[in-house]
């Protein structure tokens, strides 16, 4: 028994030394990560916010059945999404001349897709449970329609960056979209989770060990943001 | 005679269905001081929205500048400001809730100039408030803050809504001060809207009544809400909880809401004689307020609860002695209630 659980904790001291030695091959899939991460985030954001705002904003005939299918997207399957943007992009695909398969920005297209769900439908609720008073005193303080957007999304900052810190922590630790369209290619697109996936298969724990405690401080960190954004958005 | 600042034809505006105001006409000139008065409910605050422009009415035609206002430009709403009842603040510190339509218009020069002199007009230090954050403040202080960040703006006009409502005496003195402060320092219109009558008839120069959206009489108003029921020659009767009654012409129903103008009250410190048919109750001087705009004195009468309002021309106040407390009789006929 105790030898059973011996060659967990070897492999759990082994990746202490690892993460401690700077060992290439780990930190280039910690690298790997916060730039897809990164990239994925931004896009999502970028296409998300504006999104959220409108759906959350401004009445309009099929608003509801509209807001329903954003929150049925909300648990998109990555796998699914994963062979939706490999179809795409694959050599044979509609987007298949931009070579965007097994590269970076190719997965972060898939990623960004899991993202935006969740940036606009809590972008929304946080846009429609603002203060009723606030359309009126943006107005009446000489505010236009570009202003009154901008200045109602600041309102909602710590509504709209708990959403975005909701959906880095799904990015941040999915495998389906980055195994289908990255390919695991060591040191170009073996993200956290492919690197995971493959040394376990290959019983090198050690690496999938410091890996997971790299993946465990990144979700400390996130919720950590989330508690402080938490306690800033009192009213 | 000049052209009014506003001038608003026909107007109503709906919630669904219900009519919650309906004017016939309505013109306010530039540099007035035009109080709203009636109960909640009445459309106070729905005609501030419009004067704001920042809603629409569903009906008639609102002329600001002599300009047309549907839609309403933003060189338009920019010359008019309304305080809300509950002011809401920007989640940003004092100074930057401030300086938002300041900034809004462009007027980056002398910013902080600007934002410290609003601050001084409603009596917020400039250094302890200006970096302060928005929910690290009083109810008064963010009323305050928020007519601060109107009068920054030293629009052409002011609306009020309840600026004093939900403040301590300190803070409404300040609030009153400041926005009578508008029309003074720079000619401002102030369309106030107040429940705080003794104030309202003392500033304004005009005072609208508003009942269930519509226009009443100028004047003060005392609303009887029954139960009536019907005695013989047509006339319908409302007793009071000490014994007296209140007696007026139908056609009438027992929940029908009636309005007593003040004017087609008299007073006398005696029982009156020969007031045959009419209304005669007994009540206590409770408060004694003279009005600027009409030069006249507003009796309250108290009796078992109900307050009955009377006005009187200033000389005929004076001929009549009256003290709060004093016993007085008011009498009126039957037929000058009005069914609402």
């Amino acid at each position: 028994m105790m030898g059973s659980l011996g060659y967990i904790f070897g492999g759990f001291s082994e990746a202490v030394r690892l993460l401690a030695a700077g060992d290439p091959e780990t930190f280039s899939a910690v690298w790997t990560t916060v730039q897809l991460s990164g990239l994925s985030m931004l896009a999502s954001l970028i296409v998300g916010t504006p999104l959220g705002f409108w759906l959350g904003h401004f009445d309009f005939p099929g608003k509801r059945p509209l807001r329903t299918a954003v929150d049925t997207l909300l648990a998109f399957p990555t796998v699914v999404i994963g062979l939706v943007v490999y179809a795409l992009i694959s050599r044979r695909g509609p987007l298949g001349d931009l070579g965007l398969l097994f590269t970076l920005p190719g997965m972060a297209m898939g990623q960004a897709i899991l993202a935006l769900p969740i940036i606009v439908a809590l972008t929304a609720t946080a846009v429609e449970s603002l203060d009723q008073r606030l359309r009126a005193t943006l107005l009446t303080l000489g505010a236009g329609p570009g202003r009154l957007a901008l200045t109602t999304l600041w309102e909602a900052r710590f509504a709209v960056l708990a959403a975005a810190v909701m959906a880095y922590s799904r990015v941040v630790s999915e495998v389906g979209i980055s195994m289908m369209v990255g390919g695991n290619i060591k040191w170009h697109t073996r993200t956290i989770t492919t690197a995971i996936a493959l040394e376990t298969g290959k019983g090198e724990f050690a690496i999938g060990i410091a890996l997971g405690l790299v993946l465990l401080a990144f979700a400390l960190l996130v919720n950590l943001a989330l508690t402080g954004l938490r306690r800033r958005s009192r009213p | 005679m000049s052209q009014p600042l506003y001038h608003l034809t026909e107007i109503e505006r709906r919630h669904g269905p219900r009519v919650v105001l309906n004017l016939e006409e309505l013109s306010i000139s530039q540099g007035e001081i035009l109080g709203l008065v009636g109960p909640n409910g009445s459309g106070k605050s729905t005609l501030l929205r419009l004067l704001a422009l920042i809603d629409q009415p569903d009906r008639g035609r609102l002329l600001f500048d002599s300009r047309p206002t549907q839609p309403a430009s933003a060189d338009q709403r920019r010359q008019v400001s309304l305080l809300l009842q509950e002011p809401y603040l920007l989640k940003r510190s004092v100074f930057e809730n401030v300086a938002y339509g300041l900034r809004v218009r462009g007027l980056k020069a002398d910013l902080a100039e600007r934002v410290g002199r609003a601050l001084d007009l409603v009596g917020l230090e400039r250094a302890s408030f200006g970096p302060r954050p928005w929910f690290k403040l009083s109810g008064g202080e963010a009323q305050r803050v928020a007519l601060a960040a109107r009068l920054a703006l030293r629009p052409r006009v002011l609306l009020l809504d309840e600026p004093t409502a939900s403040l301590d005496l300190a803070n409404a003195a300040l609030v009153k001060e400041a926005a009578l402060g508008a029309r003074r320092a720079w000619g401002a219109t102030l369309v106030i809207a107040s429940h705080d009558l003794p104030w309202l008839h003392q500033v304004s120069d005009r005072v609208l009544n508003l009942f269930d959206g519509r226009p009443m009489e100028s004047g003060h108003l005392t609303f009887l809400f029954g139960p009536w029921t019907e005695e013989k020659d047509g006339l319908w009767r409302m007793g009071l909880p000490d014994g007296q009654a209140v007696r007026a012409e139908g056609p009438a129903r027992p929940e029908a809401r009636a309005a007593l103008p003040s004017a087609a009250v008299a007073v006398s410190d005696r029982p009156p004689n020969g007031s045959e048919g009419a209304n005669v109750l007994r009540c206590l001087v409770a408060r004694l307020t003279w009005e600027r705009a009409s030069d006249q004195v507003l009796i309250e009468a108290s009796l078992a609860g109900l307050s009955l309002a009377v006005t009187l021309a200033r000389a005929d106040f004076a001929a009549l002695d009256l003290r709060p407390g004093q016993e007085v009789w008011l009498s009126f006929k039957p037929s000058v209630l009005r069914w609402l």
